[in-house]
């Protein structure tokens, strides 16, 4: 299934991919309003993340066989691949390490300040964009440029909802509730420190995320890629699912694991 | 001016703009102030400033690193004022104690790193990538005589250099600060930095606080640039690649490096810090503005390292010459890999742990605060995630460079190549499993003790296969000894020492006594300079003609080294001395009871021998560049490929492919080499 052959059964994976995912997140939506079940949460957590890697960041490419030309484009952008998923196993340590942070400070409580419909609505908002990020890079792939600037456009527009509905919307409601950082205030303990930077570091790797995106949309309308040379795009869209990743990890951490206190 | 040497031309811009620039300071703190202070910070960083850049300017013309230090100057400027000003509109005071507020002074710092990469020309390419545009693969450098290392260059060697360079410098640094304090403590009572010294605003034992928690940060951030240096240069000519897999990256994470030591010795004058190179809260929640540039500094100084980390996996896996499957890489790659896959992973955490104190200060937000509900043992978790793996970073290329030197100069086969190989990645692995052994009197659970204790253990195993193969290489081996296999032999009984005296601290019930003091700080100076500093000097004695062309002096060498080995052992083993008797670390005073005035006494003094020592080397290294013996051909007789062609080292590395075609280290049999050069269709021979 992961070598698909042509343009149309490639866009199909990706949409049953999606739908896969799509369930998968409402089902961990509704089991953490309906029962106190850490551990299925992780699993199913573990399970998006294995769909996200394998289909939409297509890590198996890690392994494929670039030739023997060491000055072939092929060989290179196995390099550059190579390249790309270190610096994001790095990068993946932050992460873990704020993951560890909330683990030791909050343990199995969250806080209670956070709108789970907005929090929801955010996740949906930045699945449905890896969606379409899928389809621009799959697009690229079959040399249909325009296709691709129409899907990371959206992709884009997407990804900004989420950082506004993040930074502008969450952020105020939840301060407005009474979560702060504590500037000073010392009766606010820990949970808003944890809150606001987690939520901050993801959306920063957000915000680096749109430029990116904007600047491989840019380089299409120019005209730099072709269905043979795009590692501009490719690394890109497996940049951006690395984003989606770490919310697939975030999300259940701050709004459904625990009790709220 | 113009016909002058631009060194010395350099060199008088200097004297007379850092003169200038103090004469500006003092007359800026008369307008603040209304008083004359000679021995304030201000005029202190604007001589250091004025001076510098000017030095920079006077050898190198207004480009490259001159350009990227007046533009962080300015950028941090620009950064800090915009934060006045946003601290002015919120109604709080826009400035502060060290002009700036702290607030304005971290982001200022970061706005002055980011002006400095764009100042310097090291994005230029890729902001040209990302405006769609093509970039030819090598760039004529504007100089090619020594002024090309003081600008943007993407050849792997000019940037082995620069890291190398760098790393000296800052070491000679540290080592002025170690000097410093290890004066005050040559007798007990304050004598040298008094409470009536003033230095930088502030006063003797604030000053030893300063000098020794940066002595500690400054050394840990030159041996992550010294091994950047050793494994840039040489990495890619062992593989036979033309450079490292990514050259513009590789630029990037030496440029980076250069604004963060920048922060890291601003520190010194924006009020110091005091918490050691740990940097614990609570106390680094409330040190002085310093704190924050010490943590900027080592937060951008990480990601140097993570980012040359990256560049070396991936130059190992991808850039390998025909023939050299794993098993026959050369064993200074075996453990530049394991370093590399620690550097890559763990620095995230130490970089973590540093960002989340920064924002405790800046925002309140609590993760350090008890008193807010958070955890100050957490901070320790995630520092010494990184911070001992971090360990093995330092040492395992260090490791890697006695392993591929021995054979050379005893002219034997390496021991045990596939053990010695696999222990770098195990010891890699099993340092991830042991951080808490910092802890044992942190009152962390109880419970995590024991098992922390038997981890640590467990990473003997490893070691000692290391310490077996080296005695069994050794082993009836016919041994000469110059310069560079005196400094691996040297190492290699220093870091027994070193590696020895890890068990006591790693056994619960002793390090009870012994964690904190001094016994501590005689462990890991062995250990460092056993598994770091040593074998750095005997790669630089060895590697050195490789770039130059010529030899350092021989005599020189022996000097160094047989001055600076018993100063060593002399001052490490008297610092576990005085620890046992209950000397504590990192305090300026110490009580006249103890009866160890003459053995502090004795320990300055061997500090000062090994500085001596050190300025021997100096000499050598830089005497050596343009009057040393020559040396081009294959000095040491290695079968090592990049001693197969002469010295220095062409521009473009092998002009030839070649393939690897036997053992890298079957030394005295009788075979046809190790690598064999691949002669192009009717090429010419020679
Ligand atoms: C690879 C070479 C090694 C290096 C570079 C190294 C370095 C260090 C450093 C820098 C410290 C002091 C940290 C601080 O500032 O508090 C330290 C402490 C310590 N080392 Fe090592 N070490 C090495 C090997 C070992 C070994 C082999 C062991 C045990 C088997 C060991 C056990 C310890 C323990 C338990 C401490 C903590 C002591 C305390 O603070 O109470 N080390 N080491
Ligand atoms: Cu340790």
């Amino acid at each position: 299934m992961a070598h698909s052959q042509d343009k149309h059964s490639a866009l199909g994976q990706g949409v049953t991919i999606f739908i896969y995912l799509a369930i998968l997140t409402l089902l961990e939506y509704f089991v953490a309003v309906s029962f106190n079940a850490t551990s299925l949460l992780v699993v199913m957590a573990v399970s998006k993340a294995a769909l996200v890697m394998y289909y939409y960041m297509h890590i198996y490419k890690l392994g494929a066989d670039d030739g023997a030309d060491p000055h072939s484009y092929a060989y290179k952008t196995g390099t550059n691949r190579f390249g790309l998923w270190l610096f994001l196993l790095s990068d993946g340590f932050v992460f873990a390490g704020l993951l560890a942070t909330r683990i030791n400070l909050l343990g199995f409580t969250r806080p209670h300040q956070l709108s789970q419909i907005l929090g929801l609505g955010v996740t949906a908002v930045l699945l449905i964009s890896s969606f379409f990020m899928n389809r621009g890079e799959t697009a690229m792939k079959y040399g249909d440029r325009k296709g691709f600037m129409l899907n990371t456009a959206i992709t884009f527009l997407l990804g900004l909802g989420f950082f506004i509905g993040v930074i502008f919307v969450e952020w105020r409601l939840a301060a407005a509730e009474g979560l702060t950082a504590s500037f000073g205030n010392p009766a606010d303990g820990p949970m808003g420190a944890v809150f606001y930077i987690m939520t901050g570091m993801h959306a920063f790797h957000v915000l680096t995320g749109l430029i990116f995106l904007y600047v491989v949309w840019n380089n299409a309308r120019k005209g730099v890629y072709t269905a043979e040379k795009h590692w501009g795009v490719e690394a890109a869209a497996v940049y951006w699912h690395f984003v989606d990743l770490v919310w697939i990890f975030f999300y259940p951490a701050l709004y459904l694991i625990g009790t709220a206190v | 001016m113009k016909n002058m040497n631009p060194f010395w031309r350099g060199m008088l811009a200097l004297l007379v703009f850092s003169l200038a620039g103090y004469g500006v300071g003092l007359g800026l703190d008369v307008l603040v102030d209304g008083k004359v202070n000679f021995s304030g910070p201000v005029p202190g960083v604007f001589a250091l400033f004025f001076g510098f850049t000017a030095f920079f300017l006077g050898v190198f013309g207004y480009r490259g690193i001159t350009r990227g230090l007046v533009w962080q100057v300015v950028g941090t400027l620009i950064g800090g004022l915009f934060v006045a000003l946003i601290r002015l509109v919120m109604g709080l005071p826009a400035f502060g104690d060290f002009f700036f507020t702290e607030p304005s002074w971290v982001f200022g710092g970061l706005t002055g790193v980011l002006s400095f990469i764009v100042g310097v020309g090291v994005v230029d390419d890729w902001i040209k990538w990302a405006r769609g545009l093509d970039t030819p693969e090598h760039h004529e450098e504007h100089y090619s005589d020594w002024r090309k290392y003081f600008g943007v260059s993407v050849d792997h060697k000019v940037i082995g250099v620069q890291y190398t360079v760098t790393a000296l410098l800052l070491i000679a640094v540290g080592g002025l600060f170690a000097l410093i304090f290890r004066t005050e403590l040559a007798a007990s009572k304050l004598q040298f930095l008094t409470d009536q010294t003033q230095l930088f605003g502030q006063n003797g034992p604030q000053l030893f606080n300063t000098l020794m928690s940066l002595h500690g940060m400054i050394m840990i951030v030159s041996i992550l640039l010294g091994i950047s240096g050793i494994i840039n240069y040489v990495v890619p000519l062992l593989l036979g690649a033309q450079d490292m897999a990514f050259p513009r990256l590789n630029a990037f994470s030496y440029w980076i490096a250069v604004p963060a030591a920048v922060l890291l010795l601003s520190s010194l004058f924006l009020g110091g810090f005091d918490t050691g190179w740990t940097g614990y809260p609570p106390l680094s929640a409330r040190a002085p503005v310093g704190m924050q540039m010490f943590f900027l500094g080592v937060f951008v100084a990480g990601w140097s390292s993570v980012l040359s980390a990256l560049n070396v996996l991936v130059t190992v896996v991808r850039m390998r010459s025909v023939g050299m499957t794993a098993m026959k890489m050369p064993i200074f790659v075996w453990a530049s890999v394991a370093t590399s896959l620690i550097a890559l992973t763990a620095t995230q955490f130490i970089g973590l742990s540093f960002q989340l104190v920064m924002f405790q200060r800046l925002f309140g937000m609590g993760f350090f605060d008890a008193a807010k509900g958070g955890n100050p043992i957490l901070f320790q978790h995630l520092f010494w995630f990184y911070s001992h793996p971090a360990v093995y970073v330092f040492v395992l290329p260090g490791l890697g460079v006695i392993s591929e030197l021995l054979p050379v100069f005893v002219r034997k086969p390496l021991f045990g190549y596939r053990w010695v190989a696999m222990s770098s990645l195990g010891i890699a692995l099993v340092g991830f499993l042991v951080w808490a052994h910092h802890m044992f009197t942190s009152g962390m659970n109880e419970y995590l003790r024991v098992p922390f204790m038997y981890s640590t253990l467990l990473v003997a195993v490893p070691t000692g296969v290391k310490f077996f193969s080296w005695v069994a290489t050794i082993w009836k081996g016919r041994i000469s000894t110059p310069t560079p296999m005196l400094f691996a032999l040297g190492a290699i009984v220093v870091f027994l020492l070193g590696g020895l005296t890890g068990p006591p601290n790693a056994t619960v019930s002793t390090d009870l006594h012994l964690h904190d003091t001094y016994f501590i700080v005689g462990h890991f100076h062995d250990t460092i300079f056993g598994g770091f500093v040593f074998p750095f000097f005997a790669a630089l004695y060895y590697w050195f003609p490789k770039a130059t062309g010529r030899r350092m002096n021989e005599t020189l060498g022996k000097i160094h080294f047989w001055l600076m080995t018993p100063s060593f052992l002399f001052l490490t083993l008297g610092m576990m001395y005085v620890g046992l008797i209950g000397m504590r670390r990192r305090i300026v005073d110490y009580d006249p009871a103890l009866l160890i005035d003459g053995w502090h006494l004795a320990l300055t003094v061997s500090a000062f021998l090994i500085a001596i020592s050190v300025l021997v080397f100096f000499y050598n290294f830089f005497y050596s560049i343009k009057n040393g013996e020559k040396a081009e051909g294959n000095l040491w007789h290695s079968r090592s490929p990049e001693w197969q062609v002469p010295s220095p080292m062409p521009v473009h590395n092998y002009d030839r492919p070649f393939e690897v075609v036997g053992e890298p280290y079957d030394y005295g049999l009788n075979d046809a080499g190790y690598v064999k050069f691949i002669e192009s269709a009717g090429g010419k021979h020679g």
